[in-house]
């Protein structure tokens, strides 16, 4: 029973994970793009990791499984922020159809 | 199979997808956000690998591996600003 729980976070983490990957291909803006990535990847990372959590039980593994969520958690809206900043100080141009 | 290795098998299909965007990328910025997305499916894929196996130990390269790709993010993207375009 517990284990189907898992199993049904873990197939809502793929199908989060395959939208990301939707979006990637079908946005023609840079900042569309990174708007999916930071928030899609972050969400389906977080679902799929409480997941494992669930079906590895509690035991020494499951500490550090939670130790590498807290930090992908904290270090990855970091990065996919410092890809933006990096290209909107270097001039990469806003698509025009689609600013506001 | 198991539902683990279908997991396994479905996150590899899409770090394939998503090497397709960084192959045609326009510029170095969609590369390096393709190379972002790539860094956490892989995170995924050892965390698996490792409940499949039982082999804890290999949850350590998983930490490695995510603190290395952050830095490696960061130092690429402070290095190509404002540096014009270089793709």
């Amino acid at each position: 029973m517990i284990n189907l729980l898992a199993y049904l976070l873990i197939t809502i983490a793929l199908i989060f994970m395959a939208l990301g990957v939707i979006g990637l291909f079908r946005f023609k803006d840079f900042y569309s793009r990174i708007l999916i990535s930071a928030k899609i990847e972050t969400v389906g990372f977080l679902t799929i990791m409480i997941g494992f959590i669930i079906l590895s039980g509690l035991s020494y593994a499951t500490m550090k499984i939670i130790l590498i969520t807290t930090m992908v958690m904290i270090t990855n809206p970091l990065s996919t922020h410092a890809i933006a900043r990096s290209a909107f100080l270097s001039g990469y141009p806003i698509n025009q159809e689609t600013q506001p | 199979m198991t539902f683990l290795e279908i997991t396994l098998f479905v996150i590899s299909i899409y770090i394939t997808l998503v090497l397709v965007r960084v192959i045609i990328g326009p510029t170095i910025w969609d590369r390096l956000l393709g190379l972002n997305a790539i860094s956490a499916k892989i995170i995924m894929s050892i965390v698996i690998f490792s409940i499949i196996t039982e082999q804890s130990y290999l949850l350590d390269v998983a930490l490695v591996y995510a603190l290395l790709g952050f830095i490696g993010t960061v130092l690429i993207a402070r290095f190509i600003e404002k540096k014009g375009d270089i793709s």
